[in-house]
């Protein structure tokens, strides 16, 4: 390869780097900002007492990190963000099936959708506990409609026999501590995470 | 202040010193990006480098206080000359005010933790 094509090389790989550093930002300023730097490298180039390979690093290196220039542009055009929804979405996750579970879905596409969470984040939100706080107020629904202490009575008797009745409890008072532990775990695990989710919004 | 995040704050007061500085060397005439940028970096630091002078003219342009025109050069294609608006120059003369107000009073209490 010849010393002009090895330039040539350096100044299309530049000029590639900040096309892919500018991603993101309207087709025309990515454009405009592309022309100028080239024109600013061919007038650099012009001015080179060598336009040898030493010479047009040395011009690329003042022409500076194409990520910079990226982020100076990007001053007046914020990139478009993924994370406009983030806010919501602790709240959602908390109490969005309330709204026949729609909510939570949405709240779900959203925590998956940016990418402000890890994947570690997005399990934890969609895993503890499915349906946020809708879910606690369905199980306790459940619990209701069970009764805890189930009285059973059996009769015993006949004509002659003055009739007894024997009433039996079934269930216990540990069925009782375990399903109020159960409901104290469907509250606190999702608002644990939620809170968790929040904070690593407000971090990012 | 935000850990990993403790610069922006330089950057942001860099971004605007440099804005009126380009302003500030169009006060006496046109200029253009290779030149202005190659002014600016020299005076140490101002820009990060030579390339992020055309976001900043962009900007400088978008908000009306430069304006540009096309001109023939004497070698090479043609180049884009900026020149001072009137909006420019009253936010160079605004700039120019504070300036001197903040930094006398920044030099003063920075001096002040010196003498004690």
């Amino acid at each position: 390869m010849s010393t002009a094509d090895r330039t040539d090389v350096l100044v299309d790989r530049y000029l590639s780097d900040l096309d892919a550093a500018l991603r993101g930002l309207p087709a025309a300023r990515r454009q405009q900002i592309i022309d100028e730097i080239t024109e600013h490298i061919s007038e650099g180039r012009s001015g080179l007492q060598h336009d040898d390979e030493v010479g047009l690093r040395e011009l690329l290196d003042r022409v500076g990190d194409p990520d910079d220039i990226a982020v100076e542009e990007a001053v007046d055009y914020p990139r478009p963000r993924t994370d406009a929804g983030d806010a919501w979405v602790p709240w959602l996750l908390l109490f969005g099936g309330f709204a026949f579970g729609v909510g939570w879905f949405v709240g779900v596409a959203l925590l998956w959708w940016s990418k402000t969470w890890s994947v570690r984040d997005k399990l934890l939100g969609t895993l503890i506990i499915p349906g946020g706080l809708a879910s606690l107020f369905i199980a306790m629904g459940g619990l209701v409609a069970i009764p805890a202490r189930a009285e059973t009575c059996t009769a015993s008797g006949g004509p002659l026999v003055p009739t007894t009745t024997h009433c039996t409890q079934s269930g216990s008072s540990l069925s009782a501590v375990v399903a109020i532990l159960v409901a104290i775990c469907l509250l606190l695990a999702p608002i644990l995470v939620a809170v968790h989710l929040e904070r690593v919004r407000r971090r990012a | 202040m935000v850990p990993g995040n403790e610069y922006a704050w330089v950057a942001q007061l860099r971004r605007g010193a440099a804005e009126h500085c380009v302003l500030a060397l169009l006060r006496h005439g046109e200029g253009y990006g290779f030149d202005l940028a190659r002014i600016l970096v020299n005076a140490d630091g101002l820009i990060a480098s030579e390339g992020t002078i055309y976001p900043l003219l962009a900007r400088l342009r978008r908000h009306g206080l430069v304006e540009t025109t096309w001109r023939e050069s004497g070698e090479g294609p043609p180049r884009r000359y900026y020149r001072l608006t009137g909006a420019g120059e009253e936010s160079l003369a605004l700039f120019a005010d504070h300036w001197k107000v903040f930094r006398d009073a920044v030099d003063q209490i920075l001096n002040e933790g010196d003498a004690t």
